[in-house]
């Protein structure tokens, strides 16, 4: 409250202040003077009316002006005066009463630096305007530098300084706005299609042209724009007034590419004309600049500018047509920027160009800020609608790779409960030969007896035993570790030593700790059970032997030079019997069993001496039994 | 005089192992019953002292498994005896597991029954090469540390250590050569200890396997109270 109090208050006592200074002295316009030129060494002299276009006076030419004002005042003020002037240059010197008040640039150096970019201000010391004035202002005028002088305000300091600085404000720092926006616009963009690549293209088609347009355009524009700023050019001028002549070009040039491709025109035929004589237009423009700004053709780049101005004009009436007709809001909004620009253009090129008036600001760099805005916007949506297709293409994707992990996992499951039947259907296969081997042939072998009558209860309990040890015996090759040949051993003794002791059997163990043998897997295992069975079985019925031993170690291989075998021996002290015997079938069995698992078999026999031996190549395949 | 407890459910074999024990002058039969739940009202009898379970595992109302438990924890001192079929690895290892201090087969004579739970309450407990094999397999392998022990981690254990079997050499030693299928006797002879001392290693394996088996038979040790027991 107190704080609006305040400025309510400072508002009175300005305009009171104001209005006292204008009762003191009046602010003085003055466009009348007399002017001396000197154009390569010709001098003419005569009165003009400010302001003084030194292109529309002495086209294509250089030279220099002397502009002599006479002021008289009635009263003089104790307040300090000042000067503002719109516009004067290329470089200046302005003195008062003889008094230089202030220089800038060289006066002497031609296509110099340019101080006819910005407005200007002079504060004049205390007492130097008198009754009787006399304000000299040269020149120095480069071609088609829009060199000259405005018409000068004399007054209160306070007041010129109000005017010069909303001139100003104009003029530079609205110039450097526009430059700011339009360069950020032209990072973001460029900054967008130098990242956001399309990976299913190739080549040029990765990344999206309407990112470039835009870029391009407003790089350029940055660059046009900033010229105004710019008072001493980094290159010589001809060069640096080119650049921004293209620069404008270039700018566009390019909003008319990306209006094209907003509207979805880039592969029709119009606009691939549109392009190639954009492009011609463009190349064009370096002679007409080079003629207008370096050799003193203006009209030259007048005309090339109106050409340009057609074909933009004709683009835009196509445009608004369309996008009036399409109802999508980003074109009209684009139709309506582009026709403010279009009109806006026209009156610069007019004002410029075809009037000469002097002292008139271009507009067009402020409607070009919508266009800046425009482009960003539409830039920024075409982001966002590139990145949410992108988000639901993942997010489809990732439904895909779900969906075909689950496909993948079932087909697996089947496949697994395929492998598990099989399994189960060898499983079964190996049970079912184990019964018809072991317990069935036992069993029946046990009821004839029992039939035939003849045989003892012992024969009958000992079949019966034989065919229960078969069984338990194939239910611990179940669990037998293939290749383990200590193992099955092993369980072959803790199941049968009961029964080696009931005999009074002897039983001498040396089972040493064997290598895994791979070759031998859970059916050889099997095999390798039933043989040495057969074997202690046989001692057990017909040997009558006091002294059975069970020998395992690895031994150097007989047949096999530098080679080793894991050697399973199973001897006794028995009776013996006759190798070649052809009734002993129970042999052949075996022989046949360790033919099937890649053993050898051989049986020696004499009384006191049986010896069943097994040998089993160690190959390179054989794993060392881990040492517990 | 150990008293015993038969559970059965075949009438044939219950009077079999009844016939066996009545034999023997140094065991007395407290009941042979034939299911889990005469079984349970048996060991609940507080008069009734139970030294000996001699239990089948596939009882009509469930297993013999429960039995042991129950009888474990009812008469910590009783030391039960599975009678198997087969003496095959998977119902050996839960019987062990579950609290069983050894095993005998159905088609064992009436001497072999009286023997081998003599033989268990003197201190000796069976055991095959294949299961000395499984449990040698369940190390982590030969562990030489000040102490020594061999260890097995068993995975999500209730209790923060300890929960391992943990083996002395001299055990993993005579669990190796029984694996290689040596007798005890022979074991004594190769190790240069008794044969009282072979007998102790296994019945101290038993043990640990019974404390340490799997997660829910040390849960439900605790719950038990065998952890104090064994602790």
């Amino acid at each position: 409250m107190a704080k609006a109090v305040r400025r309510v208050l400072v508002s009175i006592f300005l305009l009171g202040a104001a209005w006292a200074a204008q009762a003191s002295s009046p602010v003085l316009t003055l466009t009348q003077a007399h002017v001396q030129t000197q154009i390569e060494g010709v001098v003419t002299e005569g009165d003009v009316q400010l302001p003084y276009h030194w292109d529309g006076l002495h086209r294509g030419k250089r030279g220099f002006a002397s502009f002599v004002l006479g002021f008289d005042l009635a009263e003089v003020s104790a307040e300090p005066y000042g000067l503002y002037i719109s516009r004067l240059g290329n470089a200046y010197e302005v003195r008062l009463n003889g008094v230089l008040m202030e220089r800038n640039g060289d006066m002497s150096a031609f296509n110099g630096a340019d101080f006819a970019k910005a407005p200007r201000f002079i504060a004049f010391p205390a007492n130097s305007v008198q009754t009787h004035n006399v304000l000299e202002i040269r020149i120095r005028a480069d071609i088609g530098r829009r060199a000259g002088l405005t018409g000068l305000m004399l007054g209160p300091m306070t007041e010129m300084e109000s005017l010069y600085f909303n001139d100003y404000h104009w003029r530079v720092t609205g110039s450097l706005v526009v430059a700011v926006v339009s360069l950020l616009v032209a990072l973001v963009s460029l900054a967008l299609w130098a990242t956001q690549v399309d990976s299913s293209q190739s080549g040029w088609a990765r990344r999206d042209p309407l990112y470039f347009y835009a870029g391009v355009a407003e790089l350029f524009w940055t660059l046009r724009v900033a010229d105004a700023l710019v008072e001493v050019p980094p290159l010589p001028w001809v060069t640096w007034g080119t650049l921004a002549v293209l620069s404008a070009a270039i700018w566009a040039m390019g909003m008319a590419l990306f209006c094209a491709q907003v509207a979805g025109w880039s592969g029709l035929r119009p606009v691939q004309w549109l392009r190639h004589w954009l492009v011609f237009l463009l190349a064009l423009g370096i002679p007409v600049a080079v003629a207008a700004l370096g050799y003193g053709y203006p009209a030259v780049l007048t005309a090339w500018y109106t050409m340009g101005s057609l074909t933009f004009i004709a683009f835009v009436a196509v445009f608004i047509w369309k996008a009036l007709r399409s109802g999508i809001l980003a074109h009209k909004v684009m139709a309506i920027v582009l026709m403010l620009n279009a009109l806006l253009g026209m009156r610069d090129l007019v004002a410029y160009r075809l009037v000469s008036s002097y002292g008139t600001n271009t507009l067009q760099r402020y409607s070009s800020i919508l266009f800046g805005l425009t482009l960003g916007y539409i830039v920024l949506m075409r982001f966002k609608e590139v990145s949410d297709s992108a988000k639901e293409l993942m997010a489809s994707l990732a439904a895909r790779v779900a969906e075909k992990e689950r496909e993948l996992h079932s087909s697996f499951q089947r496949l697994e409960t395929m492998a598990r039947e099989q399994e189960r259907t060898l499983e079964r296969t190996r049970i079912l030969r184990d019964m018809h081997d072991g317990v069935g042939s036992h069993i029946s072998a046990a009821i004839r007896q029992l039939q035939s009558g003849q045989t003892s209860n012992d024969m009958v309990l000992l079949t019966l035993r034989d065919s229960l040890d078969q069984l338990k015996l194939s239910i611990d090759a179940m669990n037998l570790t293939p290749g383990d040949i200590t193992a099955l051993l092993a369980n072959v003794r803790y199941r049968l030593g009961p029964r080696f002791a009931a005999m009074n059997l002897e039983l001498q163990w040396a089972v040493d700790v064997l290598p895994t043998l791979i070759s031998l897997d859970a059916a050889a295992m099997r095999q390798l059970q039933f043989i040495v069975f057969e074997a202690l079985s046989n001692v057990m019925q017909h040997a009558r032997a006091t002294v059975l031993r069970m020998e395992a170690a690895v031994e150097p291989s007989v047949d096999r030079p530098g080679h080793s075998d894991v050697c399973v021996r199973i001897a006794d002290n028995g009776c013996g019997f006759d190798v070649q015997s052809a009734s002993k079938r129970g042999l052949a069995t075996m022989g046949e069993r360790a033919r099937a698992i890649g053993a050898q078999l051989r049986v020696s026999s004499q009384p006191g001496a049986t010896v069943v031996e097994l040998r089993f190549p160690v190959d390179a395949h054989t794993e060392p039994m881990a040492k517990r | 005089m150990w008293r015993v407890l038969i559970v059965e459910d075949d009438p044939q074999m219950r009077e079999f192992f009844a016939a066996s024990v009545a034999r023997a002058p140094e065991l007395v039969l407290v009941a042979s019953v034939g299911t889990v739940a005469q079984a349970r009202a048996v060991l609940d009898d507080p008069g009734g002292i139970v030294d000996v379970l001699l239990t089948d595992l596939g009882l009509p109302d469930g297993s013999g498994l429960e039995v042991i438990r129950h009888a474990r924890c009812k008469h910590p001192e009783c030391e039960p005896l599975v009678i198997s079929m087969f003496g095959d690895e998977e119902n050996v290892l839960a019987s062990i597991e579950a609290g069983a201090l050894g095993y005998i087969h159905k088609d064992a004579t009436p001497d072999d029954v009286a023997h081998a739970i003599l033989e268990m309450k003197a201190g000796a407990s069976p055991i095959s090469p294949m299961i000395a094999r499984r449990v040698l397999a369940r190390l982590k392998g030969p562990v030489s540390q000040e102490s020594t022990i061999g260890a097995v981690a068993i995975p999500g254990t209730p209790h923060g250590k300890g929960e391992v079997i943990q083996l002395s050499p001299r055990e993993q030693e005579v669990l190796e050569l029984i694996a290689r299928g040596f007798s005890y006797q022979e074991i004594a002879r190769l190790v240069q200890i008794s044969v009282h001392t072979v007998q102790t290693h296994i019945k101290s394996l038993y043990r640990k396997l019974a404390v340490n088996s799997k997660s829910e038979a040390v849960y439900e040790a605790t719950k038990m109270g065998l952890l104090q027991l064994h602790g």
